[in-house]
C-alpha cells in the first residue's frame, strides 16, 4: 500500500515535470520557424522590437510560472493528509510576507513598464515626412492599396488590389481606412497591426529590412469573407520597384 | 391553475390564488418548483439551467473544434461557422460561467451568512425566470433562418458586436436583434440579482457576522454583485443606442451620418472588462473556501485577499483600452491602459500567493474539489501571466486578435472560472443533495479535463504567435498551423470526454452514492453547521457569530502553540439539532407565480418590437399583470 502510494507521487511529479517542460518546448518549438506570418521572424524594424518586447516579458512570465507551479506540487506533496485526524498550525497570515509579494510583483511591473512606454512613443511617433505613403482602404473583403506618391500619365495616383509593392529599405507611411466595417491592416513579419475603422483615418509606419514578399491578413472579424481577406507585401530595391511602377504606367493605370 | 388574473378583483379570484399558492408549498411536484422562491432551489434551478447551456456553447465548441482541425476544413461554411462563434462566445459568457456563479450566490450567500433567504425572495425567483427566457430566447435565433437548408439565424458578428458589422446592412436578419435584446433580457435577470444579493449581504447577516468576519466567497459576492450593477447598465445603453440604429434607423454608430463605430467599442469594453472580473471574481472566492477546509488550515492573509479583491473590483474599471489598444487612439492613451493593465496583476498575484500560503504547512486532503482547485491556481496563474504580456503593448500590437488572445481568455475563464466551478460543484454537491460525489471519477474527471484542456489551449498561444488570427473559419496549409490546430482539436474532445465522465459521476451518485453527513469535509463555514441538505428554513435558530471560520471554531479550540485541539463532542455546540418539528413555527415566504408570469413577458415583448408590434403589446400585458399580482399578493399566508 505505501509502496504503491510513493509510487503514485513520484508518477503525479513526474507528469507535472513532464507537462510543464513539454509545454515550453511547444512554445520554443513554435519560435524561430521561417512560416510566412511567424511573428518571432521579423523582417523589419518594428516587428522585430516588438517581438523584443514579448521577449523581454516572456521570461518573467516563465520564471514565475515556475515558481508557482513548483511551489504548489510541493505543497500538494509535502503537506498532503497523513492521518485523518491531522491538525496543522493555524497560521493566520505574515504581514512580511504579503507585503512582498504585493510590493516585489509591483517593481517588476514598473521595470516592464519603462521600456514599453519607450516603445509605444517611438513605434507610434508620426511618419517621416520623406516616408514612401500609401493609402490603405479596408473593403469587404480585399485590401486597396493607393499609392500617394506615384502618379499616372493623369495626374492620378496609382491602386493596386491585395498586393502592396513598396521599396525595401524605405519607411513607408500608412494612412489605414475602411470603407464599410472594421478590418484590421497586419502583416506580421513587418508590423503589428493597426484597425481600419470607417469614419476614421489611422496612421502606421514600417520598414522593410530585405527584399521578399510578406504575406498578410485582416485581423478583425468583418464579416464571412474574413478568412480570405489577405494580402501580400512586396518590397523590392528601387530599379525592380520603379519597373514595377512604369509597368503599372504602361498597363493604363 | 388559476394563475392568470388581473388585479384580482373580487373573492374568486383571491381565493383561486390561494389555493394555487398551496398547492405549490410543498416539498415535491412541479408547481413546488415553478413557484418557488427558496433561494437554494432557485440556486439548484440556475445550476443545472446553466449546465444545459454549458453543454449547447460546448458542442459549438466541438463543432468549430473540428472545422479547424484540418486547414480547409468543410464541416461548417463561412456564415455558419460566424454564427456558432457568436453564440458560443456569447452563450459560455452570458449563460454558463455567469448563472453558474448565480447558483452558488444563491446556495450558500443565505447559509455563509446565517440567514433563512435572501433578503428579496420572490425578485431571487424572478431573475431566475428571466435568466432563463433570456437564454431561450437567445437561442431561439437559431431558428428564424432555415435550419433545413443549413441556414442558420443566430447571430454572426461576433460576441463583441462591433459596430458597423452589428448594422442592418452588413447583418441582415434578425439574428443580431435577437442578440442585442436577448442581451438585455439576461441584463435584467443579472441586475435584479446583483441588488438582491448585495442587498442580503449588507443587511442579513447573522449576529456577530462583522464584514471582516464574512467568508470570502462572500466577499467576492458582494464586490461581483457591485460590479454587475455598475456595468450593466453601460452595455444597456450600449444595446439601446444599437436597437435604435437597427429598428428605428437611428445613427449612433453609422459614420456615413457622422455616428463613430468606435462608441460602441469603448461601451461594449467598458462594461466588459469588468465583466471578465463578474466572471473570475466568483471562482476566486470558491477556491479561496475550498483551499482552507482540504488544507484544515485558516486562508492565508484574509484581510490582503479581501482588499485585492475589492482592488480589483475598483481597478477593473480603468482597464478597457486594453481591447482597443490596435484601434488608434494614441501613445498617451495606450501608454496609461497599459500601465493599469500592468498594475491590475498586483491583486491578482496577491491572491495566487495567498492561496499557496494557504496550502503550505496544511494537512492537504487531495480530493476532487481541492484538485480542482489546485488546477485553477495554475491554469489561472497562465492566463494572468499571459495576460500581462499584453500590457507590453507594442507587443500586443502582433498578439492583438490572434489565437495567443484565445489561448489567454480560455485559461482565465475556462482553466480559472470553469476549473473553480467544477472545484466548487464538488465541494458543495453533498450540501445541497446529501449525498457525496465519487471522488475516483472525479479524480478521472480532473486529469481527463487538465490534460484537455491543456492540449486544446496551449497550442493556440503558438498557432497565434505564428500568427493565425481569430474567427477565420478556415486557414491554408501552409503557415505551419495545422498540427497546434489538430492538438487543438483533440483536447476539445478530450475535454467533452471529462464532461462526460462528470455526468456519468452525477448519474450513479443520484442513484446510489455514499450518504454525506452535515459535515463530510470537516468544514469551517456555516452552512455546514445544518443538516444536509438543509431544510427550507436553513436554520432552526439563527447562529450567533463569534469568529471568521465559526463553524471550525466550535468544533476546534487552539492550544498555545496555535495547534488546534478538537473540543470534546457535548462541550461544544453540535451540529444544529433538528428539533422545531420540521420548524414549524419559522415563517417562509409564500410561494409565487408572478415573478415566472413577469419573467414570460419579456421575450414577447423582444420578439414584439423584431416582427409585430402586437406581439409586443401582448409582452407588455402580461409583464403588468406578473407585477402587478406580485405587488398585490401577500408576501406570506395570514
Amino acid at each position: 500500500m505505501r509502496f504503491l502510494r510513493a509510487r503514485r507521487i513520484h508518477l503525479s511529479r513526474a507528469l507535472s515535470a513532464l507537462l510543464v517542460l513539454g509545454l515550453l518546448a511547444l512554445l520554443l518549438a513554435g519560435c524561430e520557424t521561417d512560416t510566412p506570418q511567424n511573428t518571432f521572424d521579423a523582417r523589419g524594424e518594428v516587428a522585430a522590437r516588438q517581438r523584443d518586447l514579448f521577449y523581454m516579458a516572456m521570461w518573467p512570465a516563465i520564471a514565475i510560472l515556475i515558481l508557482v507551479c513548483v511551489v504548489l506540487v510541493v505543497a500538494l506533496l509535502r503537506f498532503r493528509r497523513r492521518s485523518p485526524d491531522e491538525l496543522p498550525k493555524q497560521v493566520h497570515g505574515n504581514t512580511t510576507l504579503e507585503l512582498t509579494w504585493t510590493i516585489a510583483p509591483a517593481l517588476l511591473l514598473l521595470v516592464l513598464a519603462v521600456p514599453t512606454v519607450t516603445a509605444i512613443h517611438d513605434l507610434g511617433r508620426p511618419p517621416r515626412a520623406d516616408a514612401f505613403h500609401v493609402n490603405v482602404t479596408g473593403i469587404q473583403w480585399a485590401w486597396q492599396f493607393e499609392y500617394a506618391d506615384l502618379l499616372d500619365d493623369r495626374g492620378q495616383p496609382l491602386t493596386s488590389l491585395g498586393e502592396l509593392h513598396v521599396p525595401t529599405g524605405r519607411e513607408i507611411s500608412l494612412t489605414i481606412r475602411a470603407s464599410d466595417v472594421i478590418h484590421s491592416f497586419w502583416v506580421p513579419k513587418l508590423a503589428g497591426k493597426l484597425d481600419a475603422i470607417p469614419g476614421r483615418d489611422n496612421v502606421m509606419w514600417l520598414k522593410a529590412d530585405e527584399d521578399g514578399s510578406f504575406s498578410g491578413q485582416c485581423a478583425e472579424f468583418c464579416g464571412r469573407g474574413h478568412a480570405g481577406m489577405k494580402l501580400t507585401l512586396i518590397a523590392q530595391n528601387q530599379e525592380d520597384f520603379q519597373a514595377w511602377a512604369n509597368e503599372q504606367r504602361g498597363g493604363g493605370g | 391553475m388559476a394563475t392568470v388574473a388581473g388585479p384580482a378583483r373580487g373573492n374568486a379570484i383571491g381565493e383561486a390564488l390561494r389555493q394555487a399558492r398551496k398547492a405549490a408549498d410543498t416539498e415535491y411536484g412541479i408547481w413546488s418548483w415553478i413557484a418557488t422562491v427558496d433561494h437554494k432551489r432557485i440556486g439548484i434551478m440556475y445550476g443545472v439551467t446553466a449546465f444545459f447551456f454549458f453543454l449547447a456553447g460546448g458542442i459549438e465548441a466541438l463543432v468549430i473544434r473540428l472545422q479547424l482541425a484540418t486547414p480547409n476544413g468543410s464541416i461548417v461554411n463561412a456564415d455558419q461557422y460566424s454564427r456558432i462563434f457568436t453564440m458560443h462566445g456569447t452563450t459560455m459568457v452570458f449563460l454558463v460561467v455567469m448563472p453558474l456563479s448565480a447558483a452558488f450566490f444563491n446556495l450558500l450567500v443565505p447559509l455563509m451568512i446565517g440567514a433563512r433567504d435572501v433578503a428579496f425572495p420572490r425578485l431571487n425567483a424572478f431573475s431566475f425566470w428571466t435568466f432563463l427566457a433570456g437564454g431561450i430566447f437567445l437561442n431561439a435565433s437559431f431558428f428564424t433562418g432555415n435550419i433545413f437548408e443549413g441556414r442558420l439565424g443566430a447571430p454572426d458578428a461576433g460576441w463583441f458586436g462591433y459596430a458597423t458589422l452589428t448594422s442592418r446592412q452588413f447583418s441582415p436578419g434578425h439574428g443580431v436583434d435577437f442578440w442585442a435584446m436577448g442581451l438585455q433580457i439576461l441584463g435584467i435577470a443579472s441586475m435584479a440579482s446583483g441588488f438582491n444579493f448585495i442587498v442580503t449581504i449588507l443587511n442579513m447577516r447573522a449576529p456577530g457576522m462583522t464584514l471582516l468576519r464574512m467568508p470570502l466567497f462572500v466577499w467576492m459576492t458582494l464586490v461581483t454583485s457591485f460590479l454587475i450593477i455598475f456595468a450593466m447598465p453601460v452595455i444597456t445603453v450600449a444595446l439601446f443606442e444599437l436597437m435604435f440604429d437597427r429598428l428605428f434607423n437611428a445613427n449612433f454608430f453609422n459614420p456615413a451620418a457622422g455616428g463613430t463605430p468606435l462608441l460602441w467599442q469603448h461601451m461594449f469594453w467598458l462594461f466588459g472588462h469588468p465583466e471578465v472580473y463578474i466572471l473570475i471574481l466568483p471562482a476566486m472566492g470558491i477556491v479561496s473556501e475550498v483551499l482552507p477546509t482540504f488544507a484544515r488550515k485558516p486562508l492565508f492573509g484574509y484581510p490582503f485577499v479581501v482588499l485585492s479583491g475589492v482592488a480589483i473590483g475598483f481597478m477593473s474599471w480603468g482597464v478597457w483600452v486594453h481591447h482597443m489598444y490596435t484601434t488608434g487612439l494614441g501613445t498617451i492613451a495606450n501608454s496609461a491602459f497599459g500601465i493599469s493593465t500592468m498594475l491590475i496583476g498586483v491583486p491578482t498575484g496577491v491572491k495566487i500567493f495567498s492561496w499557496l500560503g494557504t496550502l503550505w504547512g496544511g494537512s492537504i486532503s487531495l480530493r476532487a474539489p481541492l484538485m480542482f482547485a489546485a488546477g485553477f491556481i495554475a491554469m489561472f496563474t497562465i492566463g494572468g501571466l499571459s495576460g500581462i504580456t499584453h500590457s507590453i503593448v507594442p507587443s500586443d500590437y502582433q498578439q492583438q486578435d490572434t489565437y495567443y488572445v484565445v489561448a489567454h481568455l480560455h485559461y482565465v475563464l475556462f482553466g480559472g472560472a470553469m476549473f473553480a466551478l467544477f472545484a466548487g460543484i464538488y465541494y458543495w454537491f453533498p450540501k445541497f443533495s446529501g449525498k457525496l460525489l465519487n471522488d475516483a471519477l472525479g479524480q478521472v474527471h480532473f486529469w481527463l479535463m487538465l490534460i484537455g484542456f491543456n492540449l486544446t489551449f496551449f497550442p493556440m498561444h503558438i498557432s497565434g504567435l505564428l500568427g493565425m488570427p481569430r474567427r477565420i473559419y478556415t486557414y491554408s496549409g501552409d503557415n505551419g498551423w495545422d498540427l497546434w490546430n489538430l492538438m487543438s482539436t483533440v483536447g476539445a474532445f478530450t475535454i467533452a470526454l471529462s464532461i462526460l465522465v462528470f455526468m456519468i459521476n452525477v448519474a450513479i451518485t443520484a442513484r446510489r452514492g455514499d450518504r454525506a453527513g452535515s459535515d463530510p469535509w470537516d468544514g469551517r463555514t456555516l452552512e455546514w453547521s445544518i443538516p444536509s441538505p438543509p431544510p427550507p428554513y436553513n436554520f432552526a435558530e439563527i447562529p450567533r457569530v463569534h469568529a471568521l471560520d465559526d463553524f471550525w471554531h466550535r468544533k476546534y479550540t487552539e492550544d498555545a502553540q496555535g495547534r488546534p485541539v478538537p473540543i470534546p463532542a457535548g462541550a461544544a455546540l453540535a451540529p444544529e439539532p433538528e428539533h422545531a418539528e420540521g420548524g414549524h413555527g419559522i415563517h417562509m415566504p409564500s410561494p409565487s407565480y408572478f415573478p415566472l408570469i413577469a419573467a414570460i413577458g419579456f421575450p414577447l415583448i423582444a420578439v414584439g418590437l423584431i416582427y409585430d408590434y402586437a406581439i409586443l403589446a401582448v409582452g407588455a400585458a402580461v409583464l403588468l399583470v406578473g407585477l402587478y399580482g406580485w405587488a398585490l399578493e401577500p408576501a406570506t399566508e395570514e
